[in-house]
């Protein structure tokens, strides 16, 4: 999930890798020097859908954790920086112990040290977000059990990922917007999950592992069919983010869910995810 | 009630044609057809409203308090009413069909698991179940199903069609290809097209 910079104004990328540091600088102070290392843009994007309406953007200026020499514009901590920090460690540390479990090779391996070295941090998350982690626990379970058991519908394989992105949002003490937001939140955890199911549709079937599209719709999958349902599921994401108040965030949030999901899921669909993948957004930047 | 002018989100001093430009916009987001069968149809239809009232106040105090246009207010009122009765069938679907409108989805389906026969209404209630989760697949596999059973069906048939389309949402940036053509003058005509064009 990343925005699609050329179609964004200046301020609005600014916004963004503001929110990408103070995202980091925020797992830094609440875990240490390992958590920041796993930040990612789906975090990010988390973090700016969790903050208030009212909240403006007020700048500071902090350390870089990859490279102290260098200041960095940051958004100010919030609470929902802390929320998302706090998400970002518990899912991790969950998906380094299944990958440790399930992986034999090198891979496995460093998914276990990882999640070694993670561990003492993912207790003090857990801590703060209880429901998180449990949540996260029982649908990484259930979705292992559906695995096992080659669950053929796709629809219920994808709830697992979306009930627990659902999960991602603390009530906001107003009914409609939470309403709203875990719409959003549970099309976009059905999105990512059925997206990253049809992008690994060959490497599963090399692998003889379980995948979804594979087990609804034969080894070739259904490009179509997929095609559908995932707009299907943006199109429930979109009609639900109108209905919720993003305030100054919002011109960056309808850049990423109007033009980068699409390009996202095209690229899954033409080949080229892997090399997008790889581009950094930051370029040219100073 | 909030101030019209920022339900709208204009400044007070905009001229009449960019309020009408603004209510339009607005009115196209909330518009009924991106809201079918959708579980948030209820909080799209108070926007709606919400919106509809503040055109309306503004055209009154513009032209001095009493006898505005009438043709302008209530544009796209109506369309919003998904719970329509269905009167004759069976009183387990009409209950059912209930349960779904209040978002009992598991005491809905509950009760379609106890019905020995299955009609093409079955299926569809049973699609209409799981679309309200957002099982999109099996929604789509039981409306199916029950278009199959009865082709003649018109409500079957618009939401296998629903269906089949991908589903429907207000979008910015001009509407459908949304990235395809995207550098910025195509982006333009688009939005030239669909803000001049909607009615």
């Amino acid at each position: 999930m990343r925005p699609l910079r050329d179609e964004l104004k200046c301020r609005d990328f600014d916004l963004y890798r503001a929110v990408y540091c103070g995202l980091c600088a925020a797992m830094r102070r609440r875990y240490g020097w390992l958590a920041p290392m796993f930040l990612n843009y789906d975090f990010t994007f988390l973090a700016l859908l969790l903050a208030p309406p009212e909240e403006s953007f007020s700048p500071c200026r902090g350390r870089c954790h990859a490279n102290p020499l260098r200041k960095k514009t940051m958004y100010q901590p919030t609470p929902a920086l802390d929320t998302a920090a706090d998400e970002s460690v518990v899912l991790t540390w969950w998906q380094l112990r299944d990958r440790a479990r399930d992986d034999r090779g090198w891979k496995g391996w460093t998914a276990l040290l990882l999640a070694r070295l993670l561990r003492p941090s993912y207790r003090r998350a857990a801590s703060r977000r209880p429901d998180f982690d449990r949540k996260v626990e029982e649908q990484l379970r259930r979705l292992d059990e559906l695995e096992a058991e080659g669950c053929p519908s796709l629809d219920r394989a994808a709830d697992t990922f979306a009930e627990l992105l659902r999960a991602a949002a603390p009530s906001s003490g107003e009914e409609s917007r939470d309403r709203a937001m875990e719409q959003l939140l549970y099309h976009l955890g059905r999105w990512i999950y059925l997206l990253d199911a049809q992008d690994d549709l060959e490497e599963d079937r090399t692998a003889g592992r379980y995948n979804p599209v594979a087990a609804r719709f034969g080894p070739e999958g259904d490009r179509d069919a997929m095609a559908r349902t995932l707009d299907h599921s943006r199109n429930l994401m979109y009609s639900a983010a109108q209905l919720a108040d993003f305030g100054c965030r919002w011109p960056l949030i309808e850049n990423i869910l109007y033009l980068g999901l699409p390009l996202v899921q095209r690229a899954v669909f033409d080949g080229s995810w892997k090399q997008i993948q790889k581009q950094k957004i930051w370029r040219n930047s100073t | 009630m909030r101030d019209p002018y920022s339900v709208l989100g204009v400044s007070q001093n905009a001229s009449d044609q960019e309020i009408k430009k603004a209510y339009r916009e607005l009115a196209r987001k909330y518009h009924p057809d991106n809201y079918v069968n959708n579980p948030l149809a209820d909080l799209a239809e108070e926007k709606m409203k919400e919106v509809n009232e503040a055109y309306e106040a503004i055209q009154k105090q513009r032209s001095g308090g009493g006898g505005y246009q009438q043709q302008s207010s209530g544009y796209y009122q109506g369309g919003y009413q998904q719970q329509r009765q269905y009167g004759g069938g069976n009183p387990t679907f009409a209950r059912v069909r209930n349960l779904i409108n209040m978002g009992d989805l598991n005491a809905a389906e509950r009760l379609l698991q106890e019905v020995p026969q299955k009609s093409g209404e079955w299926y569809f209630l049973m699609g209409s179940v799981a679309y309200r989760r957002g099982w999109l697949d099996e929604a789509m596999q039981n409306y199916n199903l029950a278009v199959q059973m009865e082709p003649g069906n018109l409500e079957y048939r618009q939401a296998l069609a629903m269906m089949q389309q991908g589903g429907q949402a207000y979008r910015p940036y001009g509407g459908g290809a949304v990235v395809d053509g995207m550098d910025c003058c195509t982006t333009m005509l688009c939005m030239n097209c669909l803000c001049g064009g909607c009615n």
